[in-house]
């Protein structure tokens, strides 16, 4: 049974039968979790009950925010969805080694993705249903430039569904920005990132969505043999945001950094969920979290790692840390381990904590006023963690909306 | 000579612990004082209270810095109007750049002031050669703050940041635990330079040894939370020589 919450209008799509419309069918079957739906028990939809919202299907409207500058500063291609549409125009010029067409018409690739999107996700099918204009893109060899990939639109009464299935073939490398700067409704994108042997992927993706937004991204990861992936997300933007990931390490010697920073203030919700599912022996995985909370927000990590009876030397870590500035603020965390295999080396954690009253008075002590000191204790609370981007383009393009979400604390 | 800081019956609690219990005393500028005592005197809470610290509550009396009372001001406030205070256990901050630290804290004294905010590269060479009279390392300035530093270093550090700031009234609380021969010697060279006609100190200590680095114009020993006996450095030496048992503190 559909779920009693918003449900976008989909009178105007027809996927015309195969993935598409299998995934269409399973959608009306489920419909947005209900209220006992243990995946989504600390992030509840019923705000998106008043909703009344409908898929985009026209390129339309301008857009504006800071990634196309951002973009600039690091000479990235950019590519563009605008209310969830793909932009054609970010086809010219492609960098060598990347070729880009449309993922509607690959019946194939619309199969990988389904595979590859987080199993009972509702955007997982929603999105793959209803999307317009979603890409496949093919790096064959070490992109140099990196890929700025946009997602914009002023719609506020658009549910956008933007899909994009990245495949790196054998050996090929690519640095991937995904930044989310739109005011629509919901912003529902579905990704997948397929990678080949000995392939490299280093991303990292901007949630920096307009105040009213849901958020609700589904990702797919799945790794080959040698395969390595540095995925880094920060998200600050958005009422309502869960960045659901599902890695496969479905290669041996594989390696997937996953890591995380949420910021919320007001009433914001922001829900970092990962599944990573160690299928193979020998795979090494890392995930590092890490949440500031103010006022009367919310911050939610789920983390499960799921180690297959085959994958032996498996070495799967993760931590989390929240830090609560408000007394109003409230973190969950709930890391999970499963484990059938005998022979890893498995680890998690996760702590709730306040900032340092001795630390924050020896600051002031020194004539620091309290909004700075509390600034520089949040940013070393974060500092660690966005110095274990390798990457340090990718690690630059976080450091101004950390810096521009702290200065906003500053004002409070 | 003014009054640079002017303590008048002071009382103050810690929790619902009455530990200050009228505390007077008048440090004029250019002048050094002491406080000795022995342990549970209330030396440490006397520090807290000058420096404004949460927790430490102001029962009665009054402080006066240049004329100006403390007691509605925060830490950072006083701070910016010329009170440092050198703490006892100078506190880790880990993820938080040494330079960075020390940066903010000129800026936020420089901005009150109507000054420019000092650029980096200026501040740097400021840093270097204080820090080089304080026997305190490059290495040392670039890590977080009091992380990883031993135990002499940290104390070295707090007398660097008094350096910068620049403070008129610089409270200095237990300088000298922790510290070895050598580093105790660091340390008192370290403050005697900053010894200034425009400026006061008041040096908290548990044993006279300090003070034969740091010679006070006059002495005071606290004991059950008042000043129970005034005198000028010889009184150091008095105690050393008898304890503390000789000190009346059923008064």
């Amino acid at each position: 049974m559909p779920g009693s919450m918003m449900l976008p209008d989909l009178s105007a799509v027809t996927p015309e039968g195969g993935v598409r419309a299998a995934a269409l069918a399973r959608w009306q079957e489920q419909g947005w979790p209900g209220h006992r739906a243990e995946a989504w028990r600390y992030t509840r939809l019923d705000r998106l009950d008043d909703l009344d919202l409908a898929p985009v299907t026209g390129l339309a409207g301008t857009a504006s925010g800071p990634a196309d500058d951002a973009a600039r500063g690091i000479g990235a291609h950019v590519l563009r969805f605008v209310n969830g549409v793909f932009d054609p125009a970010g086809l010219s010029d492609l960098p060598e080694g990347m070729t880009i067409v449309d993922l509607g018409s690959d019946e194939a690739a619309l199969s990988r993705l389904a595979d590859l999107a987080p199993a009972g996700h509702p955007v997982s099918d929603l999105s793959l249903a209803v999307m317009s204009g979603g890409i496949l893109i093919d790096i064959t060899g070490a992109v140099d430039a990196p890929l700025m990939v946009i997602f914009e639109g002023d719609d506020s009464k658009a549910s956008a569904h933007p899909a994009m299935l990245v495949r790196l073939a054998e050996g090929a490398s690519l640095q991937l920005a995904e930044w989310h700067q739109s005011s629509v409704g919901l912003a529902a994108p579905l990704i997948g990132y397929d990678i080949g042997a000995g392939a490299r992927l280093e991303q990292v993706k901007v949630q920096a969505e307009g105040a009213e937004v849901a958020h609700l991204a589904a990702t797919g990861v799945a790794l080959s043999d040698g395969a390595s992936v540095a995925g880094f997300s920060l998200s600050t933007g958005a009422a309502l945001a869960r960045l659901e990931t599902h890695v496969t390490m479905q290669g041996e010697g594989a390696d997937c950094q996953l890591s995380a920073i949420y910021m919320g203030r007001g009433t914001q919700h922001q829900d970092i969920t990962t599944y990573m599912d160690h299928a193979v022996a020998n795979c090494t995985s890392n995930q590092i979290i890490r949440g500031v909370l103010d006022d009367s927000a919310r911050g939610v990590y789920q983390g499960r790692v799921h180690v297959a009876p085959d994958a032996q030397k498996t070495d799967g870590q993760q931590m989390s840390r929240a830090l609560l500035l408000s007394r109003k603020a409230e973190a969950d965390a709930k890391p999970e381990l499963e484990i059938y295999a005998d022979d890893v080396v498995c680890a998690h954690g996760a702590t709730v904590g306040e900032l340092d009253a001795t630390q924050m008075f020896y600051l002031t002590s020194r004539g620091i006023p309290e909004t700075i000191a509390r600034a520089m204790l949040i940013e070393a609370f974060l500092i660690d963690t966005i110095e274990t981007i390798e990457n340090a383009t990718l690690a630059g393009l976080l450091r101004p909306v950390a810096e521009a979400w702290l200065a906003g604390s500053e004002g409070a | 000579m003014t009054a640079l800081l002017e303590i008048r019956d002071l009382h103050a609690s810690v929790g619902d612990k009455p530990i200050l219990k009228g505390i007077n005393l008048t440090i004029n500028t250019g002048e050094v004082h002491a406080i000795m005592g022995p342990n549970g005197s209330g030396k440490s809470t006397m520090s807290y209270v000058l420096a404004g610290r949460d927790g430490y509550k102001v029962t009665g009396g009054d402080i006066l810095m240049k004329g100006e009372s403390l007691l509605e001001m925060e830490p950072d406030e006083r701070a910016r109007a010329g009170m440092f205070l050198a703490f006892q256990y100078p506190v880790e901050l880990p993820g938080v750049g040494g330079m960075s630290f020390l940066r903010a804290a000129v800026n936020a004294r420089r901005v009150e002031a109507g000054e420019e905010e000092i650029d980096q590269l200026g501040f740097v060479k400021i840093v270097r050669e204080k820090a080089k009279l304080l026997g305190i390392s490059d290495d040392m300035l670039k890590r977080a703050v009091n992380v990883g530093f031993s135990g002499g270093e940290k104390k070295r550090y707090e007398i660097l940041q008094m350096a910068l700031l620049e403070p008129s009234m610089a409270v200095l609380d237990e300088t000298d635990s922790g510290l070895d021969v050598d580093a105790l010697r660091i340390v008192s060279e370290g403050v005697n330079l900053l010894r200034d006609p425009g400026r006061a100190m008041l040096v908290i200590t548990h044993y006279q040894r300090l003070l034969n680095h740091i010679v006070p114009d006059q002495v005071h020993i606290l004991a059950g939370g008042k000043i129970r006996k005034s005198g000028g450095k010889e009184l150091a030496l008095e105690v050393e020589e008898s304890g503390y048992a000789g000190i009346d503190d059923a008064a």
